[in-house]
């Protein structure tokens, strides 16, 4: 009866105006977190090292061929770098300076034996359990981590030798070794294959190996240090590519493109939630005036109401219900639209070859939820105050 | 449940002068279960009075005390309560729902309350001869009709006192005695009091009190 007579004579155009903000609010809302959230997701899991996780190097021109540039990092550079604003980790890559061949040790995989190049990088550039990411002298395995272009390699020679190609998690249980050799002395270190990379062109191993094998190996010559590992501080590939072009240093292209796709497409879903925000804002502030329109225009209704007995509480909850009923109309069909063009949107990335993960991000659902609840609150004490007014 | 007066005068009557029978400005008690009559003219604040002991009204110096309780001490709540269980009201200018019809503004009472089955509602509209208007939005009734309707649903609840404000205005004097009768044997049913504010007709009702303004 309550609800009948505060809500049934209404004029409901200025609610269904305010519902269709709020809805559109929504809407963008749940849609543009869920594409923040995987847009920054996007290319993980595939590669080993962390995200915005470059390599970066001095370009390679003819002078550098001639010996008449120098290739390598001094310390002052290395410390120029560490302080600019885009970096927020970085290191030297550390080379090998000894002679290391990398050769199948199972019947799995054919016979095969080369000189390898290796590199090793601080664990917090890598995905890898950190237990796992380590060594010392007497250890069962070195853990590494190959280039991908190896096992293409190595399933190519495996094709030629008519034996099935191998896989990822095949590769991690085939037994390789490694050879350390310095004139009259000659060392055997099994390996395990942690990862995969396509960032880095050599093997990547842990540090404490790289120093035992500079330290017991070593070939006279002092090792250099030509490449260097940085992580990048999210939505600063702009500054970070301005800066490669300005000290003449280049790094790998397509780490670079991702970057900062992901840095474009970051921040335009960032101006998209300010601007859901925003409306979500606006048309909570339509709803809640149009809660204090329904309440003043009922102000005869209300206190006769109480007047009769009706307690305040009863009132309010009955003004709260019906705020809630409208408020899980557009939360639910924002989710409903939010699920539609989702399915458009995944539909059109996957035509123009973008794959991501097609669940529902639990955090833009969350932000509806959260809507709702925010909503449901400020209702109650509008709800409240405009009751306890009308006596 | 006994009412108490200590000097209370309404503020928008404080710089009148009131005199020693008045209620304003003096001290006396209403015990339960007393038939109160409220005369005086227009203007002299009945509905103040009214208004005051409902709660409405706050803005008055002394003190009132609703039991053992001072009047402006209730919260929101409790005046729920009150009003629900103890206080019951016809109000001058009656706060019916005109929207609604005779039957839901009735049982939104009585529903609040489980105090009458609907043929006992039926019942008391006959008596005050409207039972054809049980359909009929109140809006669309004559005011002797929907003074009638704001009775019957004053009774739609248990209450220690009654307070009526004019409740026979725009009644003939056939239907004003129907209209005390019922009054009469369901205030006696339940032990209560009422106080009825007129404009100096007793309805040839035999009233315990009478009180002044």
């Amino acid at each position: 009866m309550i609800k009948k007579i505060l809500f049934n004579y209404q004029n409901k155009s200025q609610l269904i105006i305010a519902m269709i903000g709020s809805f559109l609010g929504f809407t963008f809302l749940v849609t543009s977190i869920h594409y923040l959230i995987r847009v920054n997701e996007f290319g993980e899991g595939e590669e080993i090292l962390g995200n915005n996780t470059m390599i970066i190097q001095k370009k390679i021109n003819n002078f550098s061929s001639l010996k008449m540039t120098k290739n390598d990092f001094s310390e002052r550079e290395i410390e120029s770098i560490q302080k600019e604003n885009f970096v927020e980790i970085l290191q030297p890559i550390l080379s090998n300076n000894f002679d290391v061949a990398l050769q199948t040790d199972s019947e799995l995989v054919p016979y095969l034996r080369t000189d390898v190049f290796v590199q090793s990088v601080d664990n917090e550039f890598t995905k890898i359990d950190s237990a796992k990411w380590k060594w010392a002298p007497g250890d069962e395995f070195v853990p590494i981590v190959l280039p991908r272009e190896f096992l293409v390699m190595l399933n190519t020679f495996a094709s030629a030798k008519g034996i099935p190609p191998i896989s990822d998690d095949l590769a991690k249980s085939v037994g390789f070794k490694f050879t350390l050799t310095s004139p009259g002395k000659k060392e055997f270190e099994k390996v395990r294959i942690v990862g995969f990379t396509n960032e880095v062109s050599a093997i990547l191993v842990p540090e404490t190996f790289m120093k035992y094998g500079n330290l017991n190996f070593p070939k006279g010559e002092p090792a250099i240090i030509t490449q260097l590992m940085l992580t990048v501080k999210e939505g600063l590939f702009g500054e970070f590519e301005n800066y490669l072009d300005k000290r003449n240093l280049e790094s790998k292209e397509n780490s670079m493109i991702v970057g900062k796709l992901k840095s474009v497409a970051g921040t335009l879903f960032s101006i998209l939630i300010a601007i859901s925000v925003i409306t979500v804002f606006l048309a909570g502030l339509v709803l809640v005036q149009y809660a204090q329109l329904l309440i003043s225009r009922n102000e005869y209704e209300i206190r006769t109401l109480l007047r009769q007995g009706y307690s305040p509480k009863k009132v309010i909850n009955s003004i709260l219900l019906y705020f809630i009923k409208v408020f899980a109309v557009i939360s639910a069909a924002s989710i409903i639209a939010f699920g539609l063009l989702k399915y458009f949107i995944d539909k059109l990335l996957d035509k123009g070859g973008i794959q991501i993960d097609s669940g529902f991000t639990f955090l833009s659902v969350l932000a509806v939820i959260l809507a709702f609840v925010i909503y449901s609150i400020v209702n109650y004490f509008n709800a409240k105050r405009g009751v306890l007014k009308t006596q | 449940m006994k009412i108490q007066f200590n000097n209370v005068v309404p503020i928008p009557l404080n710089g009148i002068q009131h005199s020693n029978k008045s209620i304003w400005g003096n001290s006396f008690s209403l015990l339960k279960g007393e038939k109160v009559m409220l005369n005086a003219s227009s203007g002299k604040g009945k509905t103040t009075f009214t208004h005051t002991l409902a709660g409405i009204r706050k803005d008055f110096n002394g003190s009132i005390r609703l039991g053992e309780r001072e009047i402006t001490s209730f919260s929101p709540e409790e005046w729920a309560n009150l009003r629900r269980n103890h206080l019951s009201f016809v109000f001058q200018d009656l706060q019916l729902f005109p929207q609604l019809t005779v039957e839901e503004n009735l049982n939104l009472k009585n529903d609040l309350t489980d105090t009458f089955a609907t043929a006992e509602l039926k019942s008391m509209l006959e008596e005050l001869e409207i039972i054809d208007k049980w359909s009929v939005p109140c809006g669309i009734l004559s005011m002797g009709q929907q003074q009638r309707v704001a009775i019957i649903r004053a009774m739609c609840q248990p209450f220690d006192w009654l307070f009526m404000d004019e409740p026979f205005s725009h009644l003939d004097e056939e239907n004003t005695q129907k209209a005390l009768a019922l009054i009469a044997r369901r205030t006696k049913n339940i032990g209560s009091g009422f106080i009825l504010t007129t404009l100096g007709e007793n309805h040839n009702f035999s009233f315990d009190r009478e009180l002044n303004l």
